[in-house]
């Protein structure tokens, strides 16, 4: 019985380990939509959930590009995926500042929402009200 | 008798003691980094939200932006509550007027619109009056007209989820018209969604 368990458990995390998702990276075919495979099925999608769950997986951020837009402000373009299988919602707050490394006073840096749906990319944009600003600082908490 | 007095003062002080102890005490709000719960009503928040969103929105998209580099000359029309709350629309428009202003690319009218202050056409009444040196009044054709002007509406609506809950949605709509010919060059809605007890009151 134990070396049953113990194969079944190798079995899904082999399967997540290697699973690849088929088709055209940039669509996400969600379960209940999609196909059931070797990697996501309704046996190893509890499995996985349940294991995601218990190491604390969550929001990855992968980039952030700042580029001065035409208007002449400066935008961040975050982009990150969730690892997680529940839906991760959020807060960030940008802070902007100046060539002297200073924060830039505005209205604007307030603590805005977002969320990232389970195993998917996000990205969000955040203009600078101000030409002066050259860099940027961001803070993320829970979505209580 | 000297003692039961003595027995029912000590009781009355331990009850006040033990109330002023168990009640809700005031705090100020830490209104950059809040951690209070959500509430159905809009709150400094929802506005602080919407408002960020609808500058970054309105500057990123470069429509303040004038070709020959001057600033555009903006006025605040018409923002509508049509909400079931006591809604001073300026909550909003304040803090999108200020950071118009200090972006640099525009600057707010108070000739006309709904930011106009009432001084600058009382002076111009003074025109007449010997009790005022003239040369300080100014001169007829001097009020700069309004570029651009900015218009919208807040509206609420109410939605039963289920039996013990309801939703209501609020919408923060906003638009930025060219005043000569009419033509709007940028609008954005903000949409702030809350789903709670059907108990609880949103105005």
């Amino acid at each position: 019985m134990k070396k049953l368990i113990l194969f079944y458990v190798s079995a899904v995390f082999l399967a997540i380990g290697c699973g690849e998702e088929r088709g055209d990276s940039r669509i996400k075919v969600r379960e209940g939509v999609g196909s059931d495979n070797i990697v996501s099925n309704v046996v190893t999608r509890p499995v996985a959930k349940a294991f995601s769950a218990l190491i604390g997986e969550g929001i990855e951020i992968d980039e952030a590009i700042l580029r001065r837009n035409n208007a002449g402000f400066l935008e961040l373009h975050v982009n990150g995926h969730n690892k997680s299988y529940s839906t991760k919602k959020f807060r960030y707050r940008v802070e902007w500042l100046d060539s002297d490394g200073l924060v830039v006073e505005t209205k604007t840096s307030v603590w805005l929402r977002t969320s990232a749906m389970g195993k998917s990319p996000f990205s969000f944009k955040v203009v600078a009200p101000r030409t002066e600003a050259v860099d940027f600082r961001m803070d993320t908490r829970k979505w209580e | 008798m000297k003692a039961k007095t003595i027995q029912i003062i000590t009781l009355v002080s331990l009850f006040s003691v033990l109330f002023i102890g168990c009640g809700e005490e005031t705090t100020n709000i830490d209104v950059v980094h809040d951690e209070g719960k959500p509430v159905m009503a809009l709150d400094y928040r929802d506005f602080d939200q919407a408002a960020s969103s609808l500058v970054q929105s309105m500057l990123g998209s470069g429509a303040l932006k004038k070709e020959d580099g001057s600033r555009y000359v903006v006025a605040t029309g018409r923002v509508v509550n049509d909400t079931m709350q006591r809604i001073d629309t300026d909550q909003l428009m304040a803090k999108i007027e200020e950071e118009i202003l200090n972006s640099g690319q525009a600057v707010m009218t108070s000739a006309v619109g709904s930011g106009t202050d009432k001084l600058i056409h009382e002076t111009r009444e003074l025109r007449d009056s010997e009790e005022f040196d003239q040369s300080s009044i100014a001169a007829r054709g001097t009020l700069l007209a309004p570029e651009l002007s900015i218009a919208g509406k807040i509206f609420q609506r109410n939605i039963r989820y289920d039996k013990k809950r309801q939703q209501v949605e609020y919408y923060f709509q906003l638009k930025l018209s060219d005043a000569k010919t009419g033509l709007r060059f940028w609008q954005k809605e903000i949409i702030v969604g809350k789903r709670g007890s059907n108990k609880s009151v949103a105005w």
